[in-house]
């Protein structure tokens, strides 16, 4: 039998709910049904910001958005005017901390004590070995598409 | 007053750069523990730290550690402004010389009412 002990959904889209809303203001995240399949063609240009947990916990969670919500999180959490194009460093140190404090809020749900890792931005996907999907949240961000997911390593036996 | 800024997200420093310079301080910044101890150490003489916990080459936990271990520096406010908050690293953190600890995410206003707390705001009269 396979055990995996695992952040609820609930608790995890109250952590996006806070941390998204003191850094970024404005429009809320609204979650809305599953609309693209994590295995097909990803809509728009793709950037993945994630952290793993190691400890009492093993855990690895990510955040997903195209290039346009990207730049916009990064123009908010710099306080950029609307003229002002962030630049790429900037879009990838921004996503970083954001999946950082995520992360972190997240680790603080489960039983510690467990260890976070410096955050990886990249623009393509970022999967980890022996971790499965375990919470996805798919949410709307205006007329944005905005994804975390938490995945738990899979302590298997037979699965 | 200044203030030392210690975390290794730019947008992190960039945040709290702008709370503390609306209340009338001026901004060092640094990227981890190591480069804010080697400024301490070319004479950098901030009344307040803020710190990170989480940074590459030297944490913030360390940094308090080697803060408090030297008289030079017994002075300066220590305020860690982390995402970990297990319990038992707060403890920690404040044991081993940390004055205040702030959760990430927070707003403005809440490193604005630790700041006040310890003296190094102006506190608000209620009108
Ligand atoms: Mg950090």
């Amino acid at each position: 039998m396979t055990v995996l002990t695992e952040p609820s959904s609930f608790d995890v889209q109250a952590v996006v709910d806070e941390v998204w809303t003191t850094f970024l203001g404005g429009e809320p995240l609204v979650p809305v049904a599953p609309d693209f399949d994590p295995a097909g063609t990803f809509p728009g240009s793709r950037w993945d910001a994630a952290v793993t947990v190691s400890g009492a916990w093993h855990g690895l969670i990510v955040v997903s958005v195209n290039d346009a919500v990207a730049h916009a999180v990064t123009q908010a959490m710099l306080g950029l005017d609307d003229g002002d194009t962030a630049a790429h460093e900037d879009v990838v140190d921004a996503l970083g901390e954001l999946v950082n404090v995520i992360g972190g809020n997240i680790k603080s749900l489960m039983d510690g004590p467990s260890k976070l890792s410096l955050p990886l931005v990249a623009q393509a996907p970022i999967q980890a070995g022996g971790i499965v999907e375990t919470c996805r949240l798919d949410l709307a961000w205006g007329s944005h598409r905005v994804w975390v997911t938490v995945g738990t390593r899979d302590e298997g036996g037979t699965s | 007053m200044h203030a030392l800024i210690i975390d290794d997200s730019r947008t992190m420093r960039s945040i709290l750069r702008r709370i503390v310079v609306d209340l009338g301080f001026d901004v060092t910044e640094a990227g981890n523990g190591q480069e804010a101890l080697t400024a301490l150490e070319d004479g950098l003489e901030p009344d307040l730290c803020l710190i990170d916990w989480n940074m590459p080459l030297m944490d913030g936990y360390t940094f308090v550690t080697r803060v408090r271990a030297d008289p030079r520096w017994r002075n300066i406010t220590l305020m860690m402004v982390t995402t970990e908050s297990e319990h038992g690293q707060i403890v920690r953190a404040l044991a081993a010389g940390a004055h205040e600890y702030v959760i990430k995410p927070f707003t403005a206003d809440a490193i604005v009412e630790k700041l006040e707390l310890l003296g190094l705001a102006a506190q608000e009269v209620p009108a």
